[in-house]
């Protein structure tokens, strides 16, 4: 049972995100290649790599709105693709949300996560179905607060929030994508995972397994 | 004057564009920034960039930003939110890239405010459209070869204001043949340049039309004698100009 998460936790996390991104860049590459330009496991790679690296530079950061902030930057400014605004504003709403503190209890956390939702989709446009990264985060933050509900367990609500995510980017498959440069192929986009989707279920693996 | 922002996931494709509008600008030019590419040579758009770039042209006159495509628009929207003064006036435009660059440049640098500069923008895929009859929205353009002076009006005129047919002379006769009900159009006579839609600045602008020149304006329709007796008169009064 686990009561809440640490700022040691939230840095663990996306330690854990870099991790899986890198070791999947090859793959995230390969579905782009098939609906987008074929550049989003580069750009995962190597947006979560300049975070990670400027986290190991600095001073750490002090409080969870503070290290998201620095996060958001350096996704917005090292990414390149359109996953640069959209995990971008969605680290940053999460620090904002999260406020000048070092723990975050599962509702905060809940909350924060809300907010980098409602970023996401203030800057995408996009809506379910649309065979977006949004496919994959709504029904990861729905199953979160689901399993949070039962008894206020953060471990268990993310292991359910990746499994949620998961099946999330699995039922973009068969998805005609609507938004973004997929949106471009039209019939042509079905038959094929999104990105996005994909990315972001690797986001709650992270959280899930350092949490567990 | 207006400033203006320029965000591509290329900085070479930003500057020539740029560049390309620029040749059209004598004089003062308005302030332009460009935010192009993300990171140490990634194609790509950087938020952060984009807000420097805004505060670098700011001014209580306004700021215009072109976009080419995808993520430079979520990265301009999400660069506002950066912006220190919230009472910055930013508008982000729909205008194609490269021309509404250059119809946007041509109008800002004649000290238009930011609603005219941005309608100009937006309309300056018009002349294209017009040029190539895709424009089934569009209103019947005058196409090249076809005499529209057959059932209409035609009248030659000469240009003896300073700056022939620039942006604001231009710009004067393309709201004199909005405001009609006639299709009307205008020809270099001293280019032998196919007629253009006079409703156009943009197009009116691409006929190179100097001081000295004679162009021909036709026009058809109810509106006909109406819109050749108002251009006559505003080359007759030099478009104001000294």
């Amino acid at each position: 049972m686990t009561a809440s998460v640490s700022l040691a936790d939230l840095t663990a996390w996306l330690g854990a995100f870099r991790d899986l991104v890198t070791e999947n860049r090859d793959y995230l590459t390969e579905l782009d290649s098939a609906i987008g330009d074929a550049d989003h496991g580069a750009n995962m790679a190597r947006g979560m790599g300049a975070v990670l690296d400027k986290l190991g530079a600095g001073e750490p950061a002090s409080a969870v709105d503070e290290l998201f902030k620095g996060v958001g930057m350096t996704l917005v400014s090292s990414v390149g693709g359109a996953s640069g605004p959209l995990y971008g504003t969605f680290f940053l709403r999460f620090g904002a949300t999260a406020g000048a503190v070092t723990e975050l209890d599962g509702a905060a956390l809940s909350a924060a996560l809300d907010a980098g939702l409602g970023g996401v989709i203030a800057r995408g446009k996009a809506e379910p179905g649309d065979k977006t990264m949004l496919d994959a985060l709504g029904p990861a933050l729905e199953a979160f607060d689901a399993a949070l509900a039962e008894d206020g367990d953060v471990s268990a609500a993310a292991a359910a929030a990746a499994t949620a995510a998961a099946a999330g980017r699995d039922a973009t498959l068969d998805l005609v994508a609507r938004k973004g440069r997929a949106s471009y192929l039209g019939d042509r986009s079905a038959g094929h995972l999104d990105p996005g989707a994909t990315s972001t279920a690797y986001l709650f693996e992270a959280l899930a397994g350092v949490l567990g | 004057m207006i400033g203006i922002v320029v965000v591509s996931h290329s900085p070479a494709l930003a500057q020539a564009a740029v560049d390309l509008a620029l040749q059209m600008v004598q004089g003062v030019r308005p302030p332009i920034a460009i935010a192009a590419g993300a990171g140490d040579g990634v194609i790509g758009t950087d938020a952060a960039k984009v807000a420097a770039a805004i505060e670098e042209v700011a001014s209580a006159d306004g700021v215009l930003v072109f976009m080419d495509l995808g993520s430079a628009l979520m990265s301009t929207e999400l660069a506002l939110e950066f912006v220190a003064d919230p009472d910055l006036r930013v508008r982000l435009t729909s205008a194609p890239f490269v021309e509404g660059l250059l119809a946007g440049i041509v109008r800002a640098s004649g000290g238009a405010s930011l609603d005219e500069v941005e309608r100009e923008a937006r309309g300056a895929l018009a002349a294209k459209s017009a040029q190539l009859g895709d424009g089934a929205d569009e209103p019947p353009a005058a196409e090249a070869g076809h005499p529209s002076t057959d059932d209409g009006l035609s009248v030659d005129l000469e240009l003896t204001n300073p700056s022939g047919l620039h942006a604001r002379p231009a710009s004067l006769i393309a709201a004199a043949a909005m405001a009609a009900d006639a299709t009307t159009s205008v020809a270099n006579l001293r280019t032998g340049s196919a007629p253009v839609r006079a409703d156009s600045s943009i197009a009116l602008m691409t006929l190179g039309a100097r001081t000295g020149d004679s162009i021909r304006v036709s026009s058809t329709g109810p509106g006909a004698p109406g819109v050749i007796a108002k251009i006559t008169a505003l080359v007759a009064d030099r478009f104001g100009e000294d």
